[in-house]
């Protein structure tokens, strides 16, 4: 019985407009197995599930479900042949309660109305399986992060579901939260439900998974037990080179001695205190850190993009006060944020526009923009960046993640601010688009800006970084020289805060 | 593909789908009755847009700013009373319009420092302040109307010059043009379309998003205020109780003429021409001589009918893209 097919995927194909996004992926999910599934960004992970589960009912190909065909038609309908998801924690309704979101399209009635009694007792019951802390009619907006993956978690085991599909779960978990997880997918599984595990951080398939598919491109790759499977093998089908051949910095490192920022111990109550440090002339700074280490606070509130409690900053040794990014951007210093979409560039104006934006008042004569000169702007940071398509009149929207980061980071370039702060500067990037970003981290840095660079990717943070800070729950933990690097020593700094 | 043509032609399809709905508009009525396409007639036509033109254009740099302003028919009023109040005292009218203006600018920045300052919602804020410059404007004249708004002045603004074109219809010109250029050719203009589209990522490009949009709100106000001048000399008396209900007929021009509620997109041609097509409609409706009720239904089915043409538009543009894929 427990060799049998769970879930057979058999030439699945999907094809989005412009793009084939599933390229004929066979495999299948045994009975009662924790199933990895990995792969890059834009690998087709997400879409594979997607299907799975009636998000989106037109697709090449079948899918059979313990040996016969199925074709949801909704996720309601998925549920309701027992698959369910645990989604990421942005998609529950913050304003309801636990309890609410748990059950929510199936509550539980006494005639017309909600049965509270029998809401609350079924959902405390399932989180009190997850060993979690708050109960089910706390409101949602007042809990933790991890406790909303928690809930999102509970979502999924209220239906009972014979197979549950987890997409990034521990993204947003602290390590306790995390072995909790994996004890309840353990216990998941000894009870003979079928897991699939979506995730890119490897460690995880070795602790948790039985096999492990690799995607790429749209394309399966390999299906392998993960017990003869090395993490170098998985690193390899995954990407098909080797990731540190190119996170390196090929040019000898020579940044100055000039600190151009100071900063002292900085605070923004509540997520993190007295940070200080150093930034010099031509240097690129790592900032690593897991989730929750607020590494990313740390830089908004430099750039003024939210208001610090205490500390001071210094640039070029005078002393600042930095409260919008107004007074970020006339200090010299820019920020290239995590999310693009929501913050990097705005999706009605054209790359002209976009990445003009910082610096519109360079094209202003007597009150009147003068909108070729814009143009020539644009297109000039279009050539330098090697922006494709190369027309300034393209809405920044219509490119692709890797072009829309150039058309962001082209925007700070034409303001000639001094001091760019990258927040995972690759995330969501092609891979060829990764190298080319490398390089111009390199070549910016050899000009004399001076680079402070977040990251969660270690080999990239390594590679890149003349100095690496590691935080941890909100303070600086450890500086490390680029001659003390070791990924071993950074993750453990990272995680046990040193 | 070129997406910046691709989406110029859609605009333009957009405003030339507005000209050709007034063509129809106007065959059909002449069909019924040939008088509708008289001069006369058609300057009736334009004259009638004016109010609704003035405060569309207005209210368009709000809804640009994804925000709103449902205030303006009580700045209108305000306006009125004011404005009435200088002249009856004996003021020089240019001065008066000059007030007149600066006030309505004034009230317009208080609705942008409510909304900025304070963080309330504009729909929110400025119910609060449609209901709270109501009441200054009932306090300031007891409730009665002004009377005796002096000849001069209507003649200055509402009186014919030129084949018995009144001045009002190139005030409403005159406003358009210098909006259009100011949105189109000045910082301003293109930071108000930025943080219409997305107010963080502006925000952190160095914008003072605040300040542009506490002035977007200033401009509100002075559509109001040109639009109570216009309505003054018209009527040569000043009701506090002017223009209810006219932020509907303004928010209505502007949604015709392609203007999102949630902001970033809209041009002041496109809600300069559904100020034209509501007055075109109106009147028609008056020249074939239907009942006022049935004036409501058509004006109510024009505007669900423009801004689900806009959603079928825009639609077939994305389409027509080649989408990008993520995952």
């Amino acid at each position: 019985m427990r060799n049998r097919s769970m879930i057979e995927f058999n030439n699945i194909s999907k094809i989005f407009p412009g793009a084939k996004v599933l390229k004929e992926v066979s495999f299948d999910i045994k009975k009662g197995e924790v199933h990895a599934l990995i792969g890059e960004n834009g690998a087709g992970k997400s879409t594979l599930l997607n299907i799975l589960h009636g998000m989106y009912t037109e697709y090449e190909g079948d899918i059979f479900l313990d040996g016969q065909k199925v074709n949801f038609k909704n996720p309601h309908n998925a549920i309701e042949f027992g698959i369910a998801k645990v989604h990421q924690e942005i998609s529950l309704v913050p304003e309801l309660t636990v309890g609410q979101n748990i059950v929510l399209g199936y509550e539980p009635r006494k005639g017309q109305f909600i049965d509270f009694d029998k809401l609350y007792n079924q959902s405390d019951k399932i989180l009190k399986r997850l060993c979690c802390k708050f109960r089910s009619n706390d409101i949602v907006s007042t809990l933790s992060i991890g406790e909303m993956q928690m809930t999102a978690i509970a979502k999924a085991l209220f239906h009972n579901a014979r197979v549950i599909s987890f997409d990034e779960p521990t993204a947003s978990l602290s390590g306790s939260e995390v072995n909790t997880l994996f004890e309840i997918i353990r216990d998941l599984k000894n009870n003979g439900t079928t897991i699939i595990y979506v995730t890119h951080r490897l460690e995880e398939v070795f602790q948790i998974a039985d096999r492990v598919t690799v995607l790429k491109d749209g394309k399966h790759i390999t299906t392998n037990n993960v017990s003869n499977i090395t993490r170098e093998h998985l690193i390899k089908n995954m990407i098909g080179r080797d990731i540190c051949a190119f996170a390196v910095r090929n040019r000898p490192r020579r940044f100055e001695d000039k600190v151009v920022l100071d900063v002292r111990n900085l605070s923004v109550t509540p997520y993190f205190k007295n940070v200080s440090f150093k930034l010099r002339r031509g240097e690129i700074l790592g900032f690593f850190g897991l989730l929750g280490s607020k590494r990313t606070d740390v830089v908004r509130a430099i750039f003024g993009a939210d208001k610090k409690n205490s500390g001071e900053i210094f640039i070029n040794g005078k002393k600042k006060e930095i409260f919008s990014p107004e007074e970020g951007l006339k200090n010299g210093i820019g920020l290239i944020p995590e999310d693009r979409k929501t913050q990097g560039f705005v999706k009605n104006l054209t790359n002209a526009d976009n990445i003009g934006l910082s610096c519109l008042k360079k094209f202003v004569y007597f009150g009147f923009l003068n909108h070729n000169e814009k143009k020539k702007n644009c297109e000039y940071f279009m050539e330098k960046l090697n922006l494709t398509p190369k027309d300034p009149m393209y809405f920044t929207e219509q490119l692709s993640g890797g072009n829309q980061q150039k058309v962001v980071l082209a925007k700070w370039l034409s303001s000639k601010v001094d001091i760019i702060i990258f927040d995972e500067p690759t995330k969501g990037i092609d891979v060829g688009t990764k190298q080319e970003i490398y390089r111009l981290l390199e070549d910016l840095a050899e000009e004399g800006k001076s680079i402070i660079m977040v990251s969660s990717e270690l080999l990239e943070i390594i590679g890149m970084s003349d100095r690496i800070i590691i935080m941890n729950e909100g303070r600086i933990v450890k500086t490390l020289n680029y001659t003390e690097f070791s990924e071993e020593k950074i993750l453990q700094f990272a995680m046990e805060g040193g | 593909m070129d997406g910046k043509k691709k989406k110029k032609n859609i605009k333009i399809i957009r405003e030339f789908g507005i000209i050709v709905a007034i063509l129809l508009i106007a065959i059909i009525f002449t069909l019924i009755d040939p008088l509708y396409v008289t001069p006369y007639n058609i300057i009736s036509i334009i004259e009638q847009s004016t109010i609704n033109g003035l405060m569309g254009i207005g209210i368009t740099f709000a809804i640009l700013a994804a925000g709103i302003d449902l205030s303006i028919g009580s700045t209108f009023a305000i306006i009125i009373v004011c404005v009435g109040k200088l002249l009856v005292s004996g003021i020089n009218p240019i001065l008066a319009i000059i007030i007149g203006i600066g006030l309505g600018f004034a009230v317009g920045i208080g609705n942008g420092l409510l909304i900025c300052k304070m963080n309330i919602q504009p729909f929110v804020a400025t119910l609060g302040t449609m209901s709270l410059y109501r009441g200054i404007a009932y306090i300031l004249t007891g409730g009665w109307p002004v009377l005796n708004i002096p000849k001069n002045f209507r003649s200055m603004v509402d009186g014919d010059i030129l084949y018995n074109i009144p001045v009002s219809i190139f005030i409403l010109l005159l406003f358009a043009f210098l909006t259009h250029i100011l949105l189109k050719y000045t910082r301003f203009g293109i930071y108000i379309y930025a943080l219409g589209g997305n107010e963080e990522a502006t925000r952190l490009s160095g914008v003072s998003v605040d300040r542009v949009k506490i002035l977007a709100y200033g401009i509100v106000g002075i559509g109001a205020a040109l639009a109570g001048i216009v309505m003054l000399a018209r009527l040569g008396t000043g009701e506090p109780s002017a223009g209810q209900g006219y932020e509907l007929n303004a928010i209505a021009a502007a949604a015709i003429g392609g203007a999102s509620l949630a902001g970033g997109k809209g041009s002041i041609i496109g809600t300069f021409l559904g100020a034209i097509l509501l007055s075109a409609l109106k009147v028609g409706l008056i020249v074939v001589g239907v009942d006022t009720f049935w004036q409501y239904i058509a004006t109510g089915i024009i505007i669900i009918l423009a801004v689900y043409i806009e959603y079928v538009q825009s639609k077939l543009y994305s389409k027509s893209l080649t989408v990008r894929y993520q995952e």
